[in-house]
């Protein structure tokens, strides 16, 4: 390790001019399963960026290989410009990691584990004992420093391993669905601890599977099978989303829902109070208002404006189409 | 300077893992007293008070003084006495007996004549060991009654061929001596194996492996500090078997501490690495624990020159006996501990445990890579 760290040392200050994070072009496969696939992007310092998709779509494999945890089959990963593979003692220094899985130790206390942590990332005493102060004071864990983490709940849990990701003052932040278990309220609190940091200039690279915490993201990334279907501010995506958004208000939604879900036009359906909110190409859009005024279950048909959701299974539909 | 603080800073989050985890505390310390009780008082080789069943038809007075002759000693007890040779198949079935000496009619006539004189012992050889054993001590006793016989009949007699056998080291052949160093063997491989092999195997289970090594913390850090308090506790076992065997059971220390202590090191260090390496391939506590009780402690009971010598077993697994460290440590002890061996006669032993930690140590820094997939 510590050779190759010394070794053509000019090339392993980070260089604060690039990206926080850049994909170049990304490749990792498990056996015969290509889990990310040519996959690029870039986070700037003091941006959010989400990359959404569901189950399976290759976000742990890619945030894997951002930390230098995963090697790339082909591409690269590079954190302020170092190579994620070959720098990585260096780049950990400036990554701050929360997993997905638990990953403090229960049988340690609150403090324990930050204290676990601090001299892992080797801070100095005085420092540790000031920083783990501000993060508990921040997180809100002050009162629990005693308390095993095995006994904390969801929410508290994972303030804790941010607190422990954040013991070192890293620039970039990596964070594998971390509202994952998390209940709502928590929730929120966590997200503006997110966007508390993010101001201060960090730059937040986060994988999920929620649709509105992507929509809380400055860009957003939709991962489909390793690939990036489509990247850009939730809003903008949201406004150039080229399907229609219909609202089937009916009489009797069951029947509605089985009168139509088995045309393929229909990209995503999901029921909405006693409405049915579809998306659909914008060229079916009259076929879908003939087919409520004709039968033989009726609807009328209204055309709202798409939320993030609905971009995105659009968008799913799309790909899964081709 | 920061690498050290690393070390420390791992090796003290697992003793808090020992220490809030009562059963390892338990199994580590509670374990080899249980066994060296167990094995001291209860499990011993050495076979006395055969419980023997006599049928004696001759009633002469030749026939008592050839009973008296076999529970003279502690060696046979006399359980129960019969007056037909098929009424002490029964005994023996049921194990109230384990030996039965038969002495048929016209016995003394047979020894008043210089006639060879009979009788018939039966053993139940079921517990072979026993049996053995019993049969030795039977064949003396007819042998010391045949000499004095001679003696009674010629005025004097002296065997034409006679083996004078002095026991060095254990004049006793107690086994509980030469039960202390195996196990030793037993007690420091299932903990130093079992015990590495599940620690590391949890911190990937459970994640945390994931989280260290996005840390700038090192493979060797890890390493040292995690396997650094089981070091530890292995040495505390030691003392404790040790201390055990001399206070209990007047096991001797013939030879040095400090060589004893270096042996034990470095089988300790063996016994580290090999329990890294099967947690760092299995990744998985329940496979690790297992892997590690089947590579461990048959080794250690079998193989190791314990229970069995090695020089009888079938050439693969000499072969094997001679590739795994059990057998050298059992060896090195025993040399230092019973024959007071020095530096000089068991390094052979210290140069085969280190090569083992040594190919052990490669192949857990191979295997264990900073790499979560």
């Amino acid at each position: 390790m510590r050779g190759r760290r010394q070794k053509g040392a000019e090339a392993l200050a980070p260089d604060p001019d690039a990206p926080a994070i850049a994909a170049e072009r990304l490749t990792r496969a498990f056996g015969d399963n290509v889990a990310v696939d040519g996959l690029s992007f870039t986070v700037a310092p003091g941006e959010l960026y989400g990359l959404v998709g569901p189950d399976g779509a290759g976000k742990t494999t890619t945030l894997r290989m951002v930390t230098g945890l995963v090697g790339p089959d082909s591409g690269a990963a590079r954190v302020r410009g170092l190579s994620a593979e070959s720098t990585a003692a260096v780049v950990r220094e400036s990554i701050g990691y929360m997993p997905q899985q638990y990953s403090l130790y229960g049988d340690l206390s609150v403090d324990e584990n930050l204290t676990f942590f601090a001299r892992l990332f080797g801070l100095p005493k005085a420092e540790a004992r000031e920083r783990t102060a501000q993060l508990l004071e921040i997180t809100r864990l002050s009162r629990f420093g005693d308390r095993r983490a095995d006994a904390l709940s969801g929410g508290m849990y994972k303030k804790l391993a941010l607190a422990c990701a954040l013991l070192h003052r890293p620039p970039v932040l990596v964070l594998d669905e971390p509202s994952n278990g998390v209940d709502p309220v928590s929730r929120r609190e966590l997200w503006d601890l997110l966007h508390h940091f993010v101001h201060g200039g960090m730059a937040v690279l986060l994988a999920t599977p929620y649709m509105d915490e992507a929509a809380r993201c400055d860009r957003v990334g939709l991962l489909h099978r390793g690939k990036l279907l489509a990247e850009g501010p939730p809003e903008q995506l949201i406004r150039g989303f080229h399907h229609a958004t219909l609202m089937l208000h009916c009489d009797d939604r069951a029947a509605v829902e089985g009168a139509i879900e088995a045309r393929p036009e229909l990209l995503a359906l999901s029921p909405h109070g006693a409405d049915l909110r579809i998306v659909v190409p914008r060229a079916a859009v009259g076929t879908f208002t003939d087919l409520g005024r004709r039968g033989p279950a009726r609807f009328t048909v209204s055309e709202v404006s798409p939320d993030f959701e609905d971009v995105y299974l659009g968008l799913l539909a799309d790909a899964e189409a081709a | 300077m920061s690498r050290l603080v690393r070390v420390r800073a791992i090796a003290q989050k697992e003793v808090f893992h020992i220490l809030r985890d009562p059963q390892i505390l338990i199994f580590a310390l509670g374990m080899p007293v249980a066994l060296i009780l167990l094995f001291g008082y209860a499990v011993s080789f050495d076979v006395e008070h055969i419980p023997l069943a006599v049928v004696d038809q001759d009633h002469s007075a030749e026939s008592r003084a050839l009973v008296a002759a076999f529970t003279a000693q502690d060696l046979f007890e006399l359980v129960a006495t019969r007056e037909e040779p098929a009424s002490v198949e029964p005994l023996l079935q049921r194990n109230v007996a384990r030996a039965a000496l038969i002495i048929p009619e016209g016995y003394a006539r047979d020894v008043h004549r210089g006639q060879m004189a009979t009788a018939q012992l039966l053993l139940d050889g079921a517990d072979n060991m026993s049996a053995a054993i019993a049969l030795g001590y039977a064949n003396s006793i007819a042998l010391s009654q045949s000499l004095g016989r001679a003696r009674v009949q010629l005025g004097s007699f002296e065997m034409p061929v006679e083996a004078r056998v002095r026991t060095l080291f254990n004049p006793r052949l107690q086994s509980s001596v030469v039960l202390v160093p195996g196990l030793m063997v037993i007690v420091l491989v299932l903990v130093a194996v079992m015990l590495t092999a599940l620690t590391v195997a949890r911190e990937y289970e459970r994640g945390s492996m994931e989280q260290l090594f996005a840390t700038p913390v090192g493979r060797i850090e890890i390493i040292l500090g995690k396997l650094a308090p089981y070091f530890v506790l292995g040495l505390v076992q030691v003392l404790l078997v040790l201390t055990t065997g001399v206070v209990l059971f007047d096991v001797p220390v013939n030879g040095s501490l400090a060589l004893l202590f270096l042996i034990a090191s470095l089988f300790l260090l063996a016994m580290l690495m090999q329990g890294l390496v099967i947690s760092v391939v299995t990744r998985n506590q329940m496979v690790a624990s297992q892997v590690a009780a089947i590579s461990t402690l048959l080794p250690a009971m079998l193989l190791s020159g314990f229970v069995f010598p090695i020089d009888n077993m079938p050439p693969v697994l000499q072969g094997l006996a001679h590739v795994l460290p059990a057998k050298y440590f059992v060896d090195g002890l025993r040399g230092v501990l019973l024959r007071g061996n020095g530096l000089d006669v068991v390094w052979p032993d210290l140069v085969a445990m280190g090569l083992f930690f040594v190919v052990m140590l490669v192949v857990s820094t191979k295997r264990f890579q900073r790499r979560v997939a």
